[in-house]
């Protein structure tokens, strides 16, 4: 459990307010930070998982204060930051093994058997885990970071846009793969809507450094549905006929509507996590 | 940083082996042309000053050599620690875990030891079979020690360069020309004596000055200098503290 309290970021150099006065509390299993690009997600995990000083505030990861216990808080948790990269010349097994012994109390042998193991337990990376890694594709050097996480066996696993960069879908697949692997907690930051409703039972939608929405996907799809439908049309559903046919024109109407809108030829859709975000404003309709 | 990630002094001595076997050793096996990378300046060095000298300065130049080769390598690696942490953002990762500062410091510094093995090898055949110059067996325990200080001291000062830098094309200059600075212009290349007092102290910013003028004193190329010894130490201890304590392992 991660209990968030007043937490506060400002930068001296970058954006003025990352975040501002966040509380929150996240249970156990896996929670999806949602919001755009600078909505303070990465400056949130970073803090959460000691890379970074807030401003004011802390937060508790079961029980243990981010800034009295940091050194017991960084043994019990693995944060992978964002688009980080292997060392290109080192095979998935050195990289993974490097990991374990940095973390310490592990034999070099011991953490050698544990890397082939974990490397054999993520589908795919079992055949390459000799290779340099910077022979691997994309997907597979993103696994290579959460085979580092799974081996770790911590409480609370941290990923940072783990999918961010990589080529839809194979490879975004691949990494979905290895983080269901993941026990515990695991608090993912993203800006694919179909990604947190894929690997996540909660969510929590961040921007400007604030909360807008939390709860499960299910209670905020609900929520937000409120027996609505999503509606695409060619043509502007409410304006003249034949005017402005050039762009899509969504609509959320009551679901007892969809037949007479099909009728019309607009195409009638489930609302998704991502109506939830055009709705906020966090995205901007195409 | 926090105050209990300053009391925690433990050093985990098998993650730091293991990185400089894998970053340093792998490295060289893998791509060689680092090796070659960091010899050809100093041979260059020794050239040009065998041809200038008409050979008169080459036991000084391959004594100073030695020291360019390691301090060069180490203030180089200021390149890699912020690869490491800007692109790669693999120093985030150790961060956020059980591995202290001072364990990533000696890991690398250990890497940037092995880069120089080769080379080293090179400067110990020229030295001692070629050209008899590390005769006396003390001198040559001195200057291991020497160079003991020197790579700890110049990996400090890049790692402090390399924790500064925002943007990771900004080290590649600034690691140039401090390599420039603080290992040519220092007498490496030639006798300590030809420069006034006053510019000897000056260049001790440098701890290849102490470096170079207690090795020519060992291998009796000039007049010994003891008191460098103390001057290297403490600028040893120096450098290594405030890389410890004033980058900031956790981001502010």
């Amino acid at each position: 459990m991660i209990k968030i309290i007043d937490l506060e970021k400002r930068y001296r150099d970058g954006p003025p307010h990352a975040l501002k006065g966040i509380n929150l509390e996240l249970e156990d299993g896996v929670t999806s930070i949602i919001g755009r690009n600078g909505a303070g997600k990465t400056t949130l995990i970073r803090i959460l998982s000691t890379q970074l000083e807030p401003t004011s505030g802390t937060a508790l990861i079961n029980g243990l204060d981010i800034l009295k216990d940091t050194q017991e808080v960084r043994r019990n948790v693995v944060s992978i930051p964002q688009e980080s990269g292997p060392i290109g010349i080192l095979t998935p097994v050195e990289l993974v093994k490097l990991f374990l012994v940095g973390r310490g109390g592990m034999s070099f042998h011991d953490a050698h058997v544990l890397a082939l193991k974990t490397l054999d337990q993520l589908g795919g990376l079992r055949e390459f885990r000799n290779a340099p890694s910077d022979t691997l594709s994309g997907g597979m050097k993103r696994k290579i970071f959460v085979a580092m996480a799974l081996a770790a066996n911590v409480d609370t696993v941290f990923l940072d846009e783990p999918t961010t960069g990589l080529d839809p879908p194979l490879s975004r697949i691949e990494v979905w793969s290895a983080v269901r692997e993941l026990d515990g907690n695991v608090i993912l930051t993203t800006h694919y809507m179909e990604e947190a409703q894929e690997l996540s039972r909660k969510v929590v939608l961040i921007d400007n450094g604030t909360v807008l929405e939390k709860g499960t996907v299910q209670d905020l799809l609900s929520k937000f549905r409120g027996g609505k439908i999503r509606v695409e049309c060619s043509f502007d559903p409410g304006g003249p006929l034949n005017e402005d046919r050039k762009h899509v024109h969504r609509v959320r109407p009551p679901r007892s509507e969809a037949e007479s809108y099909i009728d019309r030829g607009c195409t009638v859709k489930a609302i998704t996590l991502d109506d939830l975000f055009l709705a906020h404003g966090v995205l901007v309709e195409p | 940083m926090t105050s209990s990630s300053l009391t925690v002094f433990s050093l985990n001595l098998k993650f730091s082996f293991l990185l400089a076997w894998y970053y340093g050793f792998r490295t060289v096996t893998r791509g060689p042309s680092y090796v070659v990378a960091s010899l050809s300046s100093p041979l260059t060095l020794l050239f040009l000053v065998f041809v200038i000298s008409r050979g008169r300065l080459l036991p000084f130049a391959i004594a100073g050599g030695f020291i360019t080769l390691v301090a060069s390598v180490a203030l180089s690696s200021a390149g890699d620690a912020a690869f490491l942490r800007l692109q790669l953002r693999i120093q985030d990762l150790f961060v956020a875990s059980s591995v202290s500062p001072v364990d990533y410091m000696l890991g690398l510094t250990l890497s940037y030891l092995v880069f120089s093995l080769p080379g080293m090898a090179l400067y110990v055949a020229l030295g001692g079979l070629a050209f008899h110059i590390f005769t006396p067996p003390l001198g040559s325990a001195g200057l291991f020690g020497v160079l003991v200080l020197l790579v700890v001291a110049t990996s400090a000062i890049a790692f402090i360069i390399a924790e500064s830098i925002k943007h990771v094309r900004n080290v590649w200059g600034i690691a140039g020309i401090l390599s420039v600075v603080m290992t040519v212009l220092p007498p490496t290349f030639y006798p300590y004596t030809y420069i006034p007092k006053y510019a000897l102290w000056a260049l001790s910013i440098s701890p290849a000055t102490p470096a170079a003028v207690l090795t020519q004193g060992f291998f009796g190329l000039a007049r010994p200098l003891p008191y460098m010894a103390y001057v290297l130490v403490a600028e040893t201890l120096v450098y290594f503290l405030a890389a410890r304590y004033l980058t900031r392992w956790r981001e502010k």
